[in-house]
């Protein structure tokens, strides 16, 4: 008997015509890719783009050239040279400051690494060029980009961060359950 | 003198209708497959894509044409024309419409010519445009053409005969060969189309014309995951678009033949529906049979070649010459 089901099904070619519906079906689900150049996505709010430099309110830039980020860069992309500002004696500065974009990964070990937060991983995604040069950075295009995307320069408390925090206190204030138990 | 003017203008208002088709086809092609595979298709060239055929056709009008070295240079550049001539001569006989039009004493009829033959003369150009596809890869010098034109000619010659069979039952049901004949006995109604009377030979002839027309999931001459692009892997520019075109042209004749056999042609599905154009329902039969397979090629895989021969020696060659013997009998013995 299920032979003969299998048979009949063989003939009316029913797997076949399960198929057509399926793909009929699909015929009226909204597509889901995106007119990439001309609808731009909309980026979470952690997102880690090209690294950007930031500056202090009366335009200085925070930069103490300390070179952690150079030694907390897994990929070896950043290179410090430290320095004294000629104009303000005593107060050290990045005097060159190098991002190489090809070997970046984007990590965002340097922004961590920051003490004096003069890091920020900015949203910008379309680094495509046609001249490899151009993704060399030093300290006046970071600084551009943080200009760009970080003109206000108050503390900086993305959403992510403040759920994080949200959860955590959340968690502290429960008694960490769980955490007695073996 | 007369005669051939109306003649010549004719044939060029059938071409320039199918070159549109077929330019039009692509694009229709793209977008339904992108709608069911949840994309969205073409969209740059003009509203959402209209204009790409267009863009298309001035890209591979402008290509360079290459010639391989080792090439076999006249074959290789006959290939393409005698792929594309009888793709595009099937039309001469395929019935438009029902009505002749007669303006200033000169008459204008639905079809370029009535041949009494006419499903054979469609059969036998189909046959021959086997010959450009093989001569197509073995010209090429190329390993991966020279499989595909073969696997091309394997197919075509296989699938041929339960095609041709199965045209043979609304050949006998309307007792003859003339596409506006066939048309013209299936009026009254849907339920006097053929594909009620006919239906194992009308799965049959959407298989084998599927099969014929090398789409998929019988598109194994030019199988991309296996052969590149099968027999026309080392054509460029205007020789490839001739392809190109053949393999649409081919599309449409056969939903032509189709629409004209088993589905009344262009007569209406009720007879109150008189009033709209014979045209219009030809037309609206041949882009359903046309969707059907652009539906069918994006739900189904590719079958492997052994069970594509199998398939076609085994189970269609069988069922079309049952399907031959027992219309035969009952037409002998009740009409």
């Amino acid at each position: 008997m299920p032979n003969l089901v299998k048979l009949l099904k063989t003939v009316f070619f029913i797997e076949i015509i399960k198929g057509l519906g399926l793909t009929a079906r699909h015929l009226f689900v909204r597509p889901i890719t995106r007119q990439y150049p001309h609808e731009k996505p909309k980026l979470p709010s952690g997102y880690r783009g090209a690294i950007a430099h930031l500056r202090y309110d009366d335009g200085t830039e925070k930069c103490v050239g300390c070179a952690l980020c150079e030694a907390a860069c897994p990929s070896h992309c950043i290179t410090v040279v430290s320095g004294e500002d000629p104009h303000l004696p005593q107060r050290r500065i990045a005097v060159e400051y190098f991002l190489d974009v090809t070997k970046c990964v984007f990590c965002g070990f340097c922004v961590q690494a920051c003490p004096v937060d003069a890091l920020a991983s900015s949203p910008e995604y379309e680094l495509a060029t046609t001249n490899k040069r151009k993704l060399f950075m030093d300290k006046e295009t970071m600084l551009q980009l943080g200009d760009r995307y970080f003109p206000v320069r108050a503390p900086r408390n993305p959403p992510y961060l403040q759920n994080r925090w949200a959860f955590f206190h959340q968690m502290k204030e429960a008694g960490f359950p769980g955490m007695q138990e073996k | 003198m007369v005669q051939i003017l109306v003649a010549l203008v004719q044939i060029g208002v059938v071409m320039g209708l199918v070159m549109g088709h077929v330019a039009y086809l692509t694009y229709v092609e793209r977008k339904v497959l992108a709608d069911m595979q949840d994309r969205l298709g073409p969209m740059e060239v003009g509203f959402h894509g209209l204009l790409q055929p267009i863009a298309d056709g001035l890209k591979l009008f402008f290509k360079e044409d290459i010639v391989p070295a080792g090439a076999n240079k006249m074959i290789f550049t006959a290939a393409p024309i005698l792929v594309l001539i009888p793709a595009m001569i099937g039309f001469a006989v395929v019935p438009f419409g029902r009505d002749s039009l007669t303006i200033f004493g000169v008459t204008f009829h639905p079809f370029i010519v009535d041949l009494h033959i006419g499903v054979l003369y469609i059969l036998a150009f189909a046959s021959l445009g086997a010959y450009g596809i093989l001569l197509a890869g073995w010209s090429s010098n190329s390993k991966y053409s020279l499989l595909g034109g073969l696997r091309a000619a394997a197919q075509v010659i296989s699938y041929e005969l339960p095609l041709g069979l199965a045209l043979v039952g609304p050949i006998l049901l309307s007792e003859s060969l003339s596409m506006m004949e066939m048309s013209k006995q299936q009026g009254g109604g849907f339920w006097a189309w053929y594909i009620w009377q006919q239906p194992v030979a009308f799965v049959i002839y959407l298989i084998c014309a599927i099969a014929e027309t090398n789409r998929l999931p019988f598109d194994l001459p030019e199988a991309e995951s296996e052969l590149v692009a099968g027999f026309f892997t080392e054509y460029s520019g205007m020789r490839f678009s001739f392809f190109f075109m053949a393999e649409y042209a081919n599309m449409i004749l056969v939903s032509c033949v189709a629409a004209s056999a088993f589905l009344g042609g262009w007569q209406p599905p009720l007879p109150f529906l008189d009033f709209i154009p014979p045209l219009l329902w030809f037309l609206v039969k041949v882009y359903a049979i046309l969707f059907f397979f652009i539906w069918l090629r994006a739900t189904l895989p590719r079958l492997r070649f052994d069970q594509l021969m199998a398939f076609g020696w085994k189970i269609m060659l069988p069922l079309a010459l049952a399907n031959v013997l027992v219309t035969a009998t009952i037409v002998y013995f009740f009409q």
